[in-house]
């Protein structure tokens, strides 16, 4: 290895770094940049900043395709997504809490069998779920993206949940025990908020991933009145000339700004959080 | 203690339970479209695919239904041609399809022959009128036997191009000319550049029926089967090589882009200077493009036969699982035979089906409705009658067609390989 | 409802599950407690009604032709036949699929990996750095995310003006069969974040002392990250190829907006799971589709076993106790 002085290594370093950031954040920044630029030149001029500032495709995208404002379309996916985060929580933090805690039959099977599903592809389960929905009537309403979160079918975040609540010390729920807690109480005032850190993690995963979601969107909801943002988006791919691009983009933006909030938020209990607390275990 | 706190948090808990439930059922009931009530009668949807502009006149026409039909509230939605199939299809499955939808000759059999739409022969959909609609037209909507559709409008198949870059090129596509001068005249504009001189018809199912027409042959036969040959094919698709292989057509990743909306077509998109289509699009095309175009007649075959015939632009339907026939049927007719609409809508989906209707917007024409009135009585004793509905199966075979022509076209397969293979799968997707 | 994606970091405490210890009061209480049930209930409606119910009813549907609007006929092994002997398009689907998983999954992993070594040290603004590269991996699934992608590829995009500044003329990236497939692979390797999070935890965990000693004795770099970083890192390496690899099996979205919602050029973009929805929502057979969707489930448990199989022969334990415990 070729000595290099400290400072020169550094240096280079920092600047390997960021050409990776620039490369990275390029698609971003490039993003940011096109909903403000005139619709002529998102595609035929390669320089990133725009020659003039034009928020025409805020205004024109927000007023939806389709008849349907945009607002309309954030609406939906904010209800989806925080009733998604509620009900995910909620369930998940029960079985979780019967799965850490609790002895009961079988459980080494179902512990199991809920780690296997963490592998299944929904596929299977797509077509007959869909039929059972729609013998219910309950197709074209946001029933079939939230009732599966309320009965903790993604397993991954019960596992998740389950993981953090066995590193909380026994003696603290059995000093519960012994005061004359029920199971339940100790469940409540006892684990549960020793287990915020992973219902936080779980809540933003939650929300994130169902904000992204577009397969089971698309395929359950129909009127374009109940579309979410990412149906919305597609929508204007399907509509749109080239003069309507900024719209696109600008609502493309736009569908991005709440996880960007939530990471810059969140950012240190999503990535920091890792490297101390988690594989160390 | 134990046991009554126990029974205590257990209540808590089937309380959260209880309030979380209803939330999640009226949070859904409050998102959902008005469900009847509010002072209607009757409230029916109806859907229908296209542009923005399209849906404006649309629109405007099922505000005066409404007006004069106080007691039906209509719900209307839309969407471009091929999401439009994709959502319908999903809502089919989904067991709620619209109670008025617009239906292509392509999928009439596709959704006749599954029971999606109601027979207008019987029941409620006897109060539409077809009287004033020219039978042959009529008829296009009548499949083994059954009307499940009405023609809303008529158009026919076309060129749509831009004048200045054939003139440039020495030629007057509107005079009609054959394919061979077609081809030289396509070359001299793509090779001016930048545009090249037509987008590539070989991805086109309708290009190919007209061609075939022009040999006297069809696409389908009244049985439902292809009515052409793999020789047929492989000659369709020589032609369109050679307009490929001299620049006269559009590159492969051009024509691969191709999404049947035309402002995202290569004519739209200003990538080429003229493109297969149906009449009644011009002004759409014109919009996309921004420079004048015009709207001229197929390049005709070896006899002086352009091919063309009177085609139903698309249908009208009602759901057979519709729990509003009446209603919807009372749509129906409306849209089909007021005059009123008949000057909202103008030459949107092409020409009117009411001829009475018709005869009095086309005495009162300007611009692009002007463009088509006259192209259309200019070509009218040319035109000959509709082919029979199209098998189901035929929305896969325009897809399958595009499929296996981009094979072609990006060189990835021989003509020969490609007919193979399209011969052998459309008539498995047939049979 | 949702694919299993990617478990981002927060996975992490996946990997305490190895570390974690026999619980020493693990047999104290035998008896099974009523509660448990209660807090279980959710879970179990769910395993049996979505989830185990669902799937007994799609195995019976892969057996039979089903269009939803008529009673499933019997068909015995007819989908499957079909699908190996008589349906292109599904094995073109299977053969996009396999490249996509195949290229995508190792090349993120390599780009991932190469990046956490480069972060893993004391210098300034590390977690600035992390923080930028792992943003791709929560956005990238988005639809707008896609969107973006398909514009920098078009044709006369900035991707094609870049190339064609050194030199190198290529046409519209998303409408162009050889290379459409390509922009999809970049757009999965765009979010090397996650994985990369996760090395740069297991790579923390290599105490300094090994390559230090490592390094008196004369081994160079490649050959410490061969004997030393590679094998102590084999368990997370492992945990990310599992995933990743069940992830990709099951991507959707990019190859739905960038392939223009049909498979895009020539079937270039058709992934399995496009095709699967196209079958049976929009051609309404719900009978293939479903085998279509037991095929995956078999291929993937074998790939899945395959690679846990195989850990014994790769994956290094520091801890005995632990094998497996990364599931």
């Amino acid at each position: 290895m070729t000595v290099l002085p400290r400072r020169a290594r550094s240096v280079g370093w920092h600047v390997l770094c960021l050409v990776i950031v620039a490369v990275v954040l390029y698609p971003l920044v490039w993003l940011a940049f096109a909903s403000v630029k005139p619709p002529d030149e998102i595609l035929s001029r390669l320089a990133l900043l725009p020659t003039r500032f034009v928020f025409d495709g805020y205004a024109k995208g927000w007023e939806g395709a389709a008849d349907v404002g945009f607002g309309r379309f954030f609406l939906n996916s904010f209800l989806v997504a925080g009733l998604s985060v509620a009900a995910n929580v909620l369930s998940c933090s029960l079985a979780a809490f019967a799965f850490a805690r609790l002895k009961f039959r079988f459980r080494g099977a179902l512990f199991a069998f809920m780690i296997t599903t963490l592998m299944l592809p929904y596929h299977v389960t797509l077509i007959p779920q869909y039929v059972i929905f729609q013998q219910a009537g309950l197709v074209n309403t946001f029933v079939p993206l939230i009732l599966p979160k309320l009965l903790a079918t993604e397993a991954f975040f019960v596992f998740l949940i389950v993981q953090f609540m066995r590193g909380i010390p026994r003696e603290l729920d059995e000093a519960a025990i012994i005061d004359g807690c029920s199971v339940y109480r100790t469940f409540w005032h006892v684990v549960l908020p020793l287990s915020k850190p992973a219902l936080v993690t779980t809540s933003i995963f939650t929300f994130i991933w169902t904000w992204n979601d577009f397969f089971t969107q698309m395929v359950y909801l129909n009127d374009t009145e109940k579309f979410t943002v990412p149906l919305g988006l597609r929508l204007f791919v399907d509509t749109s000339s080239e003069s309507n691009f900024g719209a696109m983009f600008a609502m493309s933006a736009l569908a991005l700004v709440p996880i960007v909030l939530f990471f810059l938020a969140f950012q240190r209990l999503l990535v920091e959080g890792v490297s101390t607390s988690g594989l160390k275990g | 203690m134990g046991r009554t706190t126990e029974r205590r948090t257990r209540g808590r808990g089937v309380a959260a339970l209880a309030v979380v439930v209803p939330l999640l059922l009226t949070g859904v009931a409050a998102c959902g479209s008005d469900s009847g009530g509010g002072g209607g009668d009757a409230t029916i949807t109806f859907v229908w695919w296209g542009s923005d502009g399209r849906a404006n006149l649309t629109k405007k026409a099922v505000e005066l239904f409404q007006q004069k039909n106080p007691n039906i509230k209509v719900q209307t939605s839309f969407s471009a041609y091929a999401a439009y199939w994709e959502k319908l299809a999903t809502q089919t499955a989904g067991g709620k399809p619209p109670d008025v939808l617009n239906v292509d000759s392509r999928y009439l059999a596709e959704y006749g022959g599954r029971n999606v739409l109601a027979d207008l022969n019987s029941g409620a959909g006897k109060a539409i009128s077809l009287a004033d609609v020219n039978p042959e037209l009529a008829a296009t909507g009548v499949y083994q036997g059954k009307r499940y559709a009405v023609p809303w409008a008529q158009n026919t198949p076309a060129m749509i191009y831009d004048p200045a870059a054939f003139t440039a090129a020495g030629a007057d596509p509107a005079k009609g000319m054959s394919w061979d001068q077609y081809a030289e005249t396509a070359r001299k504009v793509g090779t001016a550049g930048p545009a090249r001189g037509v987008t590539d018809f070989g991805i086109l199912d309708t290009t190919l029926e007209i061609w075939l027409r022009q040999q006297g042959k069809q696409f389908y036969t009244p049985e439902g089967k292809l009515g052409f040959t793999g020789d047929d094919l492989r000659r369709y698709w020589q032609l369109a090589s050679r307009f490929r292989d001299t620049q006269a057509a559009s590159p492969a990743d051009v024509t691969a882009s191709y999404n049947t909306s035309p402002e995202q077509s290569p004519l739209g998109k200003k990538l080429t200077a003229s493109e297969f289509a149906y009449d009644n699009l011009l002004p759409a095309y014109q919009k996309a493009n921004g420079k004048p175009l015009n709207v001229a007649p197929y390049p005709s075959g070896a006899n002086g036969d352009t091919g063309q015939y009177r085609r139903p632009s698309m249908f009208l339907s009602v759901s057979a699982r519709s729990q509003q026939q009446a209603a919807a049927a009372k749509l129906v007719d409306f849209l089909i035979n007021d005059p009123e609409v008949g000057k909202i809508v103008g030459t949107d989906r092409g020409l009117a089906p009411n001829l009475k209707v018709r005869a009095q917007l086309a005495a009162t024409a300007t611009g692009n409705d002007k463009t088509l009135y006259d192209y259309e009585a200019a070509l009218e004793p040319k035109l000959g009658a509709a082919p029979p509905v199209p098998p189901k199966g035929a929305g896969a075979i325009q897809k399958l067609l595009q499929r296996t022509y981009e094979e072609v076209a990006f060189g990835r397969m021989s003509v020969d390989d490609a007919v193979n293979r399209f011969m052998t799968e459309a008539q498995k997707g047939l049979s | 409802m949702t694919t299993l994606r990617t478990p981002d970091p927060p996975v992490a405490p996946a990997a305490a599950a190895r570390v974690r210890r026999r619980d020493p009061r693990g047999g104290r209480r035998r008896k099974s407690q009523p509660e448990a049930f209660a807090f279980l209930t959710p879970w179990l409606l769910g395993a049996v009604a979505l989830t185990v119910g669902p799937m007994v009813v799609s195995l019976y549907l892969s057996f039979t032709d089903y269009d939803m609007f008529t009673t499933p006929k019997w068909i015995g092994f007819g989908n499957f036949a079909h699908m190996f002997t008589g349906d292109d398009r599904y094995l073109q689907s299977v053969k996009v699929t396999l490249i996509y998983v195949l290229v995508s999954v190792p090349l993120k992993l390599t780009v991932s990996l190469l990046v956490a070594m480069l972060l893993n040290t004391r210098r300034g603004a590390n977690g600035f750095y992390r923080a930028a590269f792992y943003a791709p991996s929560l956005l990238g699934a988005s639809v707008a995310a896609a969107l973006v992608w398909r514009a920098l590829f078009m044709g006369g995009g900035p991707v094609n003006e870049v190339l064609a500044s050194f030199g190198w003329h290529t046409p519209s990236w998303v409408d162009d069969p050889q290379f459409s497939l390509a922009s999809i692979v970049l757009l999965g390797v765009w979010q090397f974040g996650a994985p990369m999070v996760i090395f740069l935890a297991g790579l923390k965990q290599i105490p300094a002392e090994l390559h230090e000693a490592a390094a008196i004795d004369g081994a160079g770099a490649l050959r410490r990250f061969r004997h030393i970083t590679l094998p102590m890192l084999s368990p997370v390496i492992f945990f990310n190829l599992v995933m990743e690899a069940i992830h990709a099996f099951q991507a959707f979205t990019p190859a739905f907006v960038i392939g223009g919602g049909r498979g895009g050029p020539a079937d270039a973009d058709l992934f399995y799971t496009l095709y699967l929805f196209e079958v049976g929502f929009q051609d309404f057979r719900m009978g293939y589709a479903s085998a279509m969707a037991w095929v995956l489930l078999v291929v993937i448990a074998i790939v899945t076993a395959i690679v846990f199989r195989t850990a014994k022969l790769w994956v290094f334990y520091d801890d005995a106790e632990s094998t497996g415990g990364r599931k």
